[in-house]
């Protein structure tokens, strides 16, 4: 079993390396964390340096790439500090790119090659999160146009994003299952308001309401098949969970090394803390909680790549590496103690960012409500 | 135009262990693409497109840096090929020496017409080799080099110097070697990086290589760790920097230091 | 060879006293070959037994005339060859090295004439080792810090022109004169140095400040005078900038590693400020402070003054 770096994967993150030095330093980051701003300058260095169109099909201008390679860039972007710093715009993407029209693609992979985020992802609703086929925002078809009505919650990004990957449903059909359709909203559209949440964690994306009102388009806002939304919508569920548990790899390791750090040198008592059992305790776990969270995001990324059915893995994955990531840093606030809870010390940061993904890309419990079904029916 | 790029695949002494008696043992330091060259990489690219010019990467040494990972390193920098010289006959070789061999590749890779070098390797720190490679081309070498333009027949080469930014007007062939600053290298691209192994490697075999033999020769009488003595660190903690500040200007006056 | 003569190469510049120092401990008879303006052949003629001039350079680089002068180092075939760790000076150093096949070695400490070779003591791999050389088979070629203009008192030796046509292939076209504040950082006792650990150009004002209070010279590690050049090149202390030796160094938010300290080695007293306990540099000073820059250069400051 290898478990070295190609020679390209070591030059990927070399120049990876490179690039967060210059472009992505701790200060920048805090900063965008203070002032609720995207990392639009990082986004574009990255694009320039061509790691926007990993992943995607070269009939687009991309790269494909496999499965562990992105991980590993997104794990060491995460690692800088960055939270849902690499993976998730291209995931996006791949809806449009699997299922939209021509113009469409041509639109989104514009948009991602400028270096902005392509579009918010519309799904949760106020009576919708977790039980999203309960959305009630409807969309109606009439003379080649389609009228959109319904409020949207949460919606991250919103306000930097030229499109709204909506999930709508069709009045007249019965099953919940199959009244659901994708289309591609423009976020300047007639009918379109948005309302700003405030939150206290992921403060470069923006969360927002989106009300529509009598929102009316044309109907080639549709991507793919009508009907089909929800099925589309599943197809690249594991990549995303697969791109979560890699982020909280990342941002868990960054808690982790600052916590190690801090240990080797806070002097209390008259020696460093790091001497002290139950602080070598604490290390030891979280460092043995990456071990595991990293095994298993790169075994599922493996089986990714070399076709392996995933079945629950993607949820057993992302649960795992959600909660074991947010319990490395709350043990690595502990180790800092009340320099932990100050705005200039990083881990608070870490530690508001990571408890995000274990109700992000679909809840700890539902990933259990995913998993579970799956263990009890491959056993009977 | 053809522009060879010659640089240095080598270890920072940063990573070395000193033994006791001087000796040095680079075996743990991971060799890399000298610290300057990658400006060198850089003007080369930008010329070279400018130009409709081939870039030709060009390095020398002993056996060990010809690996597939130095290779695809270098080769993901704007390099159009590449051409190594991997000998173990070079391993320790002084800097003429290493001229010599690059200047046999350029002669051979044949109607070159822009050598481009970094500042200075990260080991040797010197800025010494391209200059002598200059020497062994009978070419001009000019360093300091902050731009390089093409402009009509000739280049158009600014450098940058002790008494003030000289222009000139070039010639080719010349040997150029560029200051640390003159440009910032681009970070090596995804697309060249996974495009590297497809790129053309050439080895040209030492002995193949017109090299003019060495007429000097050095001898190594004795080895030394640097004299300067080890340093014992006062150490004070800023906790209270007022404090801090005040303990360490009497430490100074007391040891007549101020 | 000729082992009665040592030669100097002059590349158009009359700091070249290191140069005729190094030869003098090898030779009694040191020949200048200068290629530049008769100015500097005249200058060089006052401390050398002999100058070879190769002609007005006209608008013709200095490094043009490294062909011709390989050439007539070939004919001499002297002890040694002293060139310049200059621009101009390494490439006149090229040329001959390639000429006579001989390495160049520079970083030297210590030079000497042992049973008729030549000995030098010298740095290598950027400081991490120091090794006894002895040249054998030819010339010694030997790269120095020419240091100093050369002194003009005394009687000169005629310049004697040579025709010796340089390389036509380079113009200079112009000049574009920094206007700068000269800096003597080797005459400073105090010498405050700032690295990579500044946050902004602005910020040089405390270092300035700093340094005035310890009645020192501002000095720098070689990103800040590269790259950001908040800093003028002049200061940058390293392998490749200014080596010195004062009474007292401060380096402010420098990690210590191998490529600065080189510089200043031999400063009597090393004095160290950086945030980072793990920092190189705590390795190699006398004295530290383990905090934040930001807080400590100020205190340091009024400490100095007495307004602490």
């Amino acid at each position: 079993m290898d478990f070295g770096l190609t020679d390209e994967q070591e030059l990927l993150l070399g120049s990876l390396d490179e690039l967060l030095e210059r472009e992505c330093p701790e200060s920048y980051i805090a900063d965008l964390d203070l002032t609720h701003q995207p990392p639009t300058s990082f986004r574009k260095a990255l694009n320039e340096a061509g790691f926007g169109s990993l992943g995607f099909p070269e009939e687009f201008g991309g790269t494909p790439c496999d499965a562990v390679t992105m991980v590993l860039l997104a794990e060491r972007v995460c690692r800088q500090g960055l939270n849902n710093g690499f993976g998730l715009e291209l995931l996006q993407a791949m809806d449009i790119l699997e299922f939209g029209s021509d113009e469409q693609k041509k639109e989104i992979l514009g948009l991602l090659a400028a270096g902005d985020v392509p579009f918010a992802l519309g799904f949760t609703e106020p009576g919708a999160g977790s039980d999203n086929s309960a959305m009630s925002t409807t969309a109606v078809h009439y003379d080649g146009m389609v009228t959109f009505n319904g409020t949207k919650t949460l919606i991250t990004n919103a306000l930097q994003s030229k499109y709204l990957l909506l999930m709508a449903k069709n009045p007249e059909v019965e099953d919940k299952r199959k009244a659901i359709s994708m289309y591609l909203v423009p976020m300047h559209a007639q009918g379109v308001t948005t309302n700003r949440l405030d939150k206290i964690m992921w403060n470069i994306s923006d969360a927002c309401e989106i009300f529509l009102d009598d929102v009316t388009i044309p109907e080639s806002c549709l991507v793919g098949v009508k009907g089909n939304g929800f099925k589309q919508l599943m197809r690249n569920f594991e990549f995303e969970r697969l791109v979560i548990a890699a982020t909280c790899l990342g941002l868990a390791q960054c808690a982790f090394d600052d916590a190690a750090t801090y240990a080797a040198q806070r002097v209390q008592f008259g020696q460093p803390i790091g001497n002290f059992q139950l602080i070598q305790l604490k290390l030891t776990d979280m460092a043995i909680k990456l071990e595991n969270i990293r095994g298993f995001v790169y075994k599922t990324a493996w089986m990714l790549d070399n076709d392996v059915p995933l079945k629950s893995q993607g949820a057993l994955c992302k649960r795992y590496s959600a909660m074991a990531a947010f319990e490395v840093a709350d043990e690595a606030m502990q180790v800092f103690g009340g320099v932990g809870v100050t705005v200039g010390t990083r881990v608070s940061r870490l530690w508001r960012d990571l408890r995000g993904h274990r109700f992000g890309g679909g809840t700890d419990e539902i990933m259990v409500h995913i998993a579970g079904r799956q263990i009890v029916k491959d056993h009977s | 135009m053809k522009i060879v790029v010659a640089y240095k695949w080598a270890p920072n002494p940063q990573d070395a262990k000193v033994r006791p008696d001087g000796t040095v043992d680079l075996s743990r330091a991971k060799s890399a693409v000298s610290e300057y060259d990658p400006v060198a990489f850089e003007l080369a690219r930008r010329l070279a497109d400018a130009t409709g010019a081939e870039v030709i990467g060009l390095t020398v040494g002993a056996a060990a840096i010809d690996t597939p990972l130095a290779r695809k390193a270098a080769l993901s920098r704007g390099l159009d090929r590449l051409v190594l010289v991997a000998d173990d006959a070079l391993a320790g070789a002084d800097g003429t020496r290493l001229a010599a061999v690059l200047a046999a590749a350029v002669t051979a890779i044949g109607e070159v017409d822009v050598v481009l070098a970094g500042d200075s390797s990260i080991d040797v720190a010197e800025g010494q080799v391209p200059l002598t490679v200059a020497g062994q081309l009978g070419w001009l070498g000019l360093s300091r080099v902050s731009s390089v333009v093409a402009d009509g027949e000739g280049l158009t080469v600014e450098r940058d110097l002790p008494g003030g930014v000289t222009v000139l007007a070039v010639q080719t062939p010349v040997v150029l070697a560029a200051t640390a600053d003159a440009v910032v290298p681009k970070v090596a691209g995804m697309k060249d990086i996974l495009a590297a192994a497809m790129k053309p490697v050439e080895v040209l075999a030492l002995a193949d290589l017109a090299v003019p033999g060495a007429q000097v020769s050095l001898t190594t009488l004795a080895t030394a760790r640097p004299a300067g003595g080890e340093r014992q660190a006062v150490l004070f903690d800023a906790a209270d920097p007022a404090t801090a500040a005040s303990q360490l200007v009497g430490a100074l006056r007391q040891a007549g230091a101020l | 060879m000729n082992a009665s003569q040592s030669w100097v190469l002059v590349a158009d510049d009359t700091v070249a006293a290191g140069l005729v120092e190094v030869a003098r401990t090898l030779t009694t008879e040191v020949v200048a070959v200068v290629a530049g303006r008769l100015a500097v052949a005249e200058a060089v003629a006052h401390v050398v037994d002999r100058v070879v001039w190769l002609g007005e350079p006209a608008d013709a680089p200095v490094e043009a005339f490294a062909p011709a002068v390989a050439d007539l180092l070939a004919q001499a075939a002297p002890l040694a060859v002293i060139g310049a760790t200059t621009p101009g000076g390494r490439a006149l150093l090229g040329a001959v090295a390639a000429r006579l096949q001989a390495p160049v070695l520079s970083g030297l400490g210590s030079v000497e004439l042992a049973d008729g070779h030549v000995v030098v003591t010298r740095s290598m791999l950027g400081g991490v080792s120091e090794h006894r050389t002895r040249f054998e088979g030819g010339t010694a070629v030997l790269a120095v810090d020419p240091r100093a203009d050369v002194d003009t008192a005394g009687s000169p030796v005629p310049v004697e022109e040579v025709v010796a046509p340089p390389l036509r292939t380079a113009r200079i076209l112009d000049v574009k004169v920094k206007e700068h504040a000269a800096v003597n950082l080797d005459a400073a006792k105090v010498v405050v140095s700032v690295g990579r650990g500044l946050k902004a150009q602005a910020d040089v004002a405390l270092l300035e400040s700093l340094a005035e209070a310890f009645g020192g010279e501002l000095a720098c590690s070689r990103p800040l005078a590269e790259g950001v050049d908040w800093i003028a090149k002049e200061r940058y202390i390293g392998i490749s900038g200014q080596h010195i030796a004062p009474d007292l160094y401060v380096a402010v938010g420098i990690s210590g590693q191998l490529q600065h300290m080189v510089g200043v080695r031999d400063a009597k007293v090393i004095v160290a400020v950086n945030s980072d306990k793990d920092a190189l540099i705590f390795a190699q000073c006398d004295y530290g402070i383990i905090g934040d820059l930001y807080q400590v250069v100020p205190a340091l400051t009024a400490a100095l003054r007495g307004t602490a």
